[in-house]
């Protein structure tokens, strides 16, 4: 029943009460819903996740279409924006907010798209790029130890789950090994520290396996659009590839933490413990103040 | 509560069946849960531990049992048997190298004493992939026809696109039913 109440209440208030809310207020403030979320807010998540609702919710085809905007075509759709809501053109502060707004919220679904092609790539031993990286892997974070064949046993010791990775990537494909790479490049001391961690005889766990698990949960963390509020605090302009692999860096480095926090009982009740660290996040990323990045250890 | 509440109860608990999927790693046995559940199954990475769902079939309420194949985690297999109904093993049909492995596992599965009772499904899995081989091969390789101790059926089948699993589940409710469940 209260589910129905809401259902009708969400109806008309989208289809009509939204619609004489903003003319009433429009008439007393003489200025348009997004002049009035751009004054009201300042730069960050708060102020572009409302603008993005505006854009999405509205009747007029020229603001539904400027969330896809394309980065070269941004500074005439602001232009035709203000045309289409009579707003002076000499007013740049609005002009300005409004390019990073909706730099922010077509990048996000660029980026989006941009992850989504490299987590379709699967992982293929017959491809000279994607053995060099696998090879980098071993290199980073093992310095002192050599590998002795392709296929070995060795591999077991960065914890894939046999003696050829090859498969272990699965859903996740190439986004997998390149998420692994970039943690351990960019914060290289960092990931052998969690590397020796994960190989507690008690705590530990397959470290490379539960980083492609944190890759599938980076990746749908920024599909559903929870990580929209980290995001747009983050970057004043475009999302990029950098962003994703910073955020999949923090969840890799929370997570080690996480679960020696927790102490499960054995890598057997990975899912849940995998579960309750999710949610964390989730909660995390409802706050329109958040920005998750790892630690203070290096600033990128 | 009544009689006949209590006589619905015991026959709701009666057609509750649980099912463990074992297999080596990378056999596709959390794609398989997933499409059988109806859910996306693009989206995989490697189980670490175990996944279990509740489906109805049938009028059965299926507790589906998903554990880790990798080689450190079958050690941990054996906590899993208890009460188990129906047993499937799947197996990646493109594995030629593994399959000797496969077959070894899963002989050794037969001989636990708590799985004595189970019927044994076998999942020829990737049949959508070049290269997979056909499940009469799979059936030559592990050595089905040698089984004695269990009821069992091999079916060839792609849990990535869905093909073939309803008959091979189908065939597993109607084997246990035949055992656990009264006919009506």
């Amino acid at each position: 029943m209260q589910k129905m109440l809401m259902y009708l209440w969400g109806f008309l208030y989208n289809n009509y009460l939204r619609f004489w809310l903003k003319w009433l207020l429009r008439l007393l403030t003489q200025k348009c819903e997004l002049q009035r979320v751009l004054e009201g807010s300042k730069a960050g998540a708060r102020r572009t996740l409302s603008i993005e609702h505006s854009l999405e919710s509205s009747k007029n085809k020229i603001l539904r279409n400027a969330v896809h905007v394309e980065e070269a075509e941004v500074e005439k759709c602001v232009r035709d924006l203000m045309k289409e809501k009579k707003i002076k053109q000499k007013d740049t502060g609005f002009k300005t907010d409004l390019r990073i707004s909706l730099l922010q919220i077509s990048g996000y679904k660029k980026l989006y798209l941009n992850v989504e092609d490299l987590r379709k790539i699967p992982y293929d031993s017959d491809n000279e790029e994607h053995e060099d990286q696998l090879i980098e892997l071993w290199n980073l974070l093992m310095p002192h130890e050599n590998l002795k064949a392709r296929i070995t046993k060795q591999w077991c010791d960065i914890g894939f789950q046999g003696d050829d990775p090859k498969t272990d990537f699965r859903g996740m494909g190439l986004l997998g090994l390149m998420n692994l790479v970039y943690f351990s490049k960019r914060y290289t001391e960092e990931a052998r520290q969690i590397l020796s961690h994960s190989h507690h005889p008690k705590l530990g766990y397959s470290y490379a396996i539960v980083g492609i698990n944190l890759t599938e949960m980076a990746y749908s963390l920024l599909k559903n659009g929870a990580l929209k509020s980290h995001l747009y605090n983050m970057v004043f302009g475009l999302p990029q590839m950098e962003h994703f692999h910073q955020f999949y860096c923090y969840l890799v480095y929370e997570f080690d933490k996480f679960w020696f926090e927790e102490e499960p009982e054995s890598i057997m009740h990975f899912n849940h413990y995998r579960e309750k660290f999710h949610e964390k996040i989730k909660g995390l990323l409802l706050d329109c103040n958040v920005i998750l990045t790892l630690g203070d250890t290096k600033k990128p | 509560m009544g009689l006949l509440t209590i006589l619905k109860k015991m026959r709701e608990k009666e057609r509750e069946l649980r099912l463990l999927v074992l297999g080596l790693d990378n056999a596709g046995k959390t794609t398989l849960l997933k499409r059988f559940n109806g859910e996306d199954v693009t989206g995989t990475a490697p189980t670490l531990g175990f996944n279990i769902k509740t489906l109805e079939h049938r009028g059965f309420k299926l507790n589906v049992w998903d554990v880790g194949g990798q080689s450190s985690l079958r050690s941990y297999w054996r906590n899993y048997f208890e009460s188990t109904d129906g047993l499937v093993w799947v197996v990646d049909s493109g594995d030629r190298e593994r399959l000797q492995l496969c077959g070894k596992e899963l002989r050794g599965l037969l001989r636990e004493e708590r799985l004595a009772g189970a019927t044994l499904l076998v999942f020829a899995n990737k049949q959508d992939l070049p290269g997979a081989l056909p499940a009469s091969a799979i059936r030559e390789a592990l050595e089905l026809d040698s089984i004695r101790s269990h009821h069992w059926c091999i079916q060839g089948c792609s849990a990535f696109t869905g093909h073939n699993l309803l008959p091979g589940i189908d065939w597993l409710l109607d084997d246990i039913a035949s055992r656990v469940c009264p006919p009506d």
